[in-house]
């Protein structure tokens, strides 16, 4: 923690805390922005090994990096607590993006909504079943996706949840404005359009 | 009509203030301690009352650090089904059991290092 940051508490009486307080408010520096330092960010992105362990944890479940406690700063309602979700799940990154518009049609009805993707398993995604060699999956979210309709509506469910999130930005579509003169436009020097090409 | 609630439904109510919350909190909590060899009878469970106890006090510090109120009020409640459940009887083995699947279950664990979960294959 740099020293700058905070007033010198050996100055002041130690605050008290009374059972009327929730229990991490402080009673002073509640409105200083922290900076985080280096290695303080380095714990928050590298797998807790000693995360909660619950009904759903398995061989196959993947190493959470930050789990919800309802502890944390901010406005965000901490769903993750409350649904009774598996803590698996706020291990696996997840995808928002807008899926591309149907490269054989012209429309594109299906690419205005954003859809919400987990990634893949490291472990149990899939394997060849020994019976038939059909395909097993010990990921009960393949093939699933949510549909929202805005981004902040995407985020603000992943953020909600306590899923890792990433935001894939779409290709816009470019529509480049052309005009046919152009083709037989005079020019002193080299052509700037040349259309046999 | 009359309805006539069943053995051990809790009215719905929010708490006032952090002090009522903690106090709702703690009463819920020594009610587990409490009933917690009736548990044990109840389910024929093959483990001494004490590590009952030691996964209630464990589940009630997974929530510890919340700061919010309301999130407060919702997890008493489900606290409060949860009790019931178990002591109407209402669930079976299996459920109770979920919530030993650490010591019971050899595979819910997550690995002990680094080295450990790249050789097990999850990151």
């Amino acid at each position: 923690m740099s020293s700058g940051e905070y007033a010198d508490r050996s100055a002041q009486p130690a605050p008290k805390a009374s059972p009327e307080d929730p229990p991490t408010a402080r009673s002073s520096d509640s409105g200083i922005i922290r900076q985080e330092d280096p290695a303080e960010g380095l714990v928050d992105h590298q797998p807790d090994y000693h995360a909660p362990i619950d009904h759903g944890t398995s061989q196959f479940s993947p190493i959470p990096k930050r789990v919800m406690d309802g502890g944390e700063p901010g406005n965000i309602t901490p769903a993750a607590v409350l649904s009774g979700a598996p803590v698996d799940l706020q291990a696996r990154t997840v995808r928002i993006y807008r899926p591309a518009k149907t490269a054989t049609q012209s429309g594109d009805w299906h690419g205005h909504h954003w859809r919400m993707d987990w990634d893949i398993l490291q472990k149990g995604h899939r394997w060849e079943n020994p019976l038939m060699g059909w395909q097993s999956s010990a990921d009960y979210l393949q093939g699933t996706h949510l549909n929202f309709s805005s981004k902040e509506d995407a985020i603000q469910f992943a953020k909600k949840q306590g899923y890792e999130y990433f935001v894939q930005e779409p290709n816009e579509r470019r529509i480049v404005p052309k005009a046919y003169a152009n083709n037989f436009m005079h020019s002193p020097k080299r052509l700037k359009k040349i259309p046999t090409k | 009509m009359v309805i006539n609630p069943t053995y051990l439904a809790q009215r719905t109510r929010t708490s006032l203030n952090w002090q009522d919350a903690r106090r709702r909190v703690i009463y819920a909590y020594r009610q587990w301690l409490r009933s917690a060899p009736e548990i044990q009878q109840m389910y024929s469970l093959n483990m001494p009352v004490s590590k009952i106890r030691t996964k209630v006090r464990q589940e009630f510090e997974r929530h510890r650090y919340v700061n919010k109120l309301p999130v407060v009020d919702m997890l008493i409640m489900q606290n409060d089904a949860e009790f019931q459940e178990t002591l109407n009887y209402w669930k079976q083995i299996s459920h109770v059991m979920k919530y030993f699947r650490e010591t019971e279950n050899p595979t819910a664990r997550l690995p002990q290092g680094f080295m450990q979960g790249f050789l097990e294959g999850r990151n």
